[in-house]
């Protein structure tokens, strides 16, 4: 992406761990293109009136540890953490999730919305098994990697409450942002200073999402500072 | 602001005649007589229905009983939205007293947030206040704030006390003099016949050219669809309800000319 397209966008170079809708839009864009690439499943969906919208992610897991993504997407080149495994689907896998007990497959969903208020990202998250029971906080917390729970209990993102969502009117649990300009401001500064291209939403993903059991593969990274 | 003393309090002690009824499902030992009580507009409701969980759970055993959550006319009611709110939505063209059935039994997990505590009422009503004040004063207002002060907030609302809410509230109302009002205006807009809960966008009080923008300016520009084509302001179409919430805790009546 040419550099006289970002200066197009609505960012403040001053208050630069602030975005404009715009701009999150954009950067949102740039991350779902590579999404597609590597077989990711991440999507747009755009709320009804079309005004905006929101990223979103469905992944399925199994509890025993096994990752399972939607059905026709590739595991190959995942970084993933220890506590999962990525195996090649076999050709039949909508077969795969049915036989595997119902109540041990659970669906997990990721939204990235924007808020105007923070005029930064926030990430929505909600957890359930097939037959539609919902997981609580507690459960998704014995998912996540251990060194990720103290890091969460500690950090400035030291939120998740359950909130409605919206755009969809539905419980999520939520990840706070009124911090994520104190921990995005440093990423920021340094980006510019090595002058890098960086995607905001990738970065802010990369901090935030896998202490919420949502990983993000590292091809991300180098796919931005690749897009000029 | 003193002008808007008299509004500002009609605000706060607005009350809705309400009667409480156990749903007929609910398991009990004896008949469980209706439960009425006037319902402050500007709470919620788990924060104000003790007395009403306790009438009903002296009919029922413990066992029959989990968290308690509440229905009109079939639709669960969001216990973090302003009482005012959700009856200015869902009943106000219906008689009063306004007939709200009580379940201790299957939580609607899709459509209602779990309420484990006090604390997680406040927890939303600070979290409000915040997202108010980062509109209005980039959040310096509410942050430079002790946490007394933070606390005197919640403890006047719980409490039924306007002059200790409004002690600290008055703070977050106030704005440089150089300027012409907040940096946006917190505002919420909500309807039945949307999927979306609520609009909500950032809205400047003042005009490119200096002009204190309406009431209808900000309908106009955020929700179209409630201006008729006559230029009136048409808030009483059915299904649409006229419900700016006012957001008492953000905005000043007198923004609104």
């Amino acid at each position: 992406m040419a550099n006289s397209g970002l200066q197009k966008l609505s960012f403040n170079m001053e208050e630069d761990e602030f975005i404009g809708e715009k701009t999150f839009q954009h950067y949102c864009a740039e991350f779902i293109k590579h999404s597609q690439q590597i077989g990711d499943s991440w999507e747009w969906r755009p709320s009804k009136d079309c005004s905006d919208g929101y990223m979103c992610k469905i992944h399925f897991q199994i509890k025993s540890g096994s990752v399972m993504s939607h059905p026709g997407a590739s595991t190959h080149g995942q970084t993933c953490p220890p506590m999962e495994e990525a195996f090649e689907l076999p050709s039949d896998d909508c077969e795969v999730i049915e036989t595997a007990a119902a109540s041990k497959v659970i669906k997990y969903e990721y939204h990235v919305l924007y808020s105007c208020s923070y005029q930064v990202p926030v990430l929505y998250f909600r957890a359930s098994f097939l037959d539609g029971r919902p997981l609580t906080l507690k459960d998704i917390w014995e998912g996540v990697h251990e060194c990720y729970k103290t890091r969460l209990l500690q950090g400035p993102w030291d939120t998740i409450t359950q909130q409605e969502h919206p755009i969809l009117g539905q419980p999520f649990f939520v990840l706070h942002p009124c911090k994520t300009n104190e921990f995005m401001a440093p990423v920021l500064k340094n980006s510019r200073k090595i002058n890098k291209n960086v995607n905001y939403i990738t970065s802010w993903l990369s901090i935030v999402g896998p202490v919420v059991g949502l990983n993000l593969p590292l091809s991300y990274a180098k796919a931005t500072s690749q897009a000029e | 602001m003193t002008d808007d003393k008299d509004v500002l309090r009609d605000v706060w002690f607005g009350r809705i005649p309400t009667c409480f009824t156990l749903y007929q499902d609910e398991i009990t030992e004896r008949e469980a007589e209706p439960y009425y009580l006037l319902l402050p507009r500007v709470s919620y409701l788990t924060l104000v229905t003790d007395k009403v969980k306790k009438h009903f759970q002296k009919v029922m055993r413990q066992e029959d009983i989990s968290e308690i959550w509440f229905e009109y006319e079939g639709t669960p009611l969001k216990w973090h939205y302003p009482i005012g709110l959700l009856f200015d939505l869902l009943a106000s063209s219906s008689a009063l007293p306004w007939n709200i059935t009580v379940h201790f039994k299957s939580f609607p997990e899709k459509d209602l947030l779990h309420c484990p505590s006090k604390d997680a009422i406040e927890a939303h009503f600070m979290s409000c206040m915040k997202e108010a004040d980062a509109l209005k004063h980039k959040s310096q207002v509410i942050n430079e704030m002790q946490k007394k002060d933070h606390k005197q907030l919640w403890m006047g609302l719980q409490n039924d006390r306007f002059d200790q809410f409004w002690a600290i509230n008055r703070k977050l109302m106030e704005y440089p003099a150089e300027e012409n009002g907040f940096r946006y205006i917190p505002f919420r807009i909500y309807q039945t016949t949307t999927e979306r809960p609520f609009i909500q966008k950032l809205f400047r009080p003042v005009a490119a050219d200096g002009q204190l923008h309406t009431l209808g300016d900000l309908l106009k520009e955020v929700c179209p669809s409630a201006v008729d084509p006559e230029d009136r302001v048409s808030l009483c179409r059915s299904g649409w309800s006229a419900v700016v919430r006012s957001w008492l805790t953000a905005t000043s009546t007198s923004e609104f000319k």
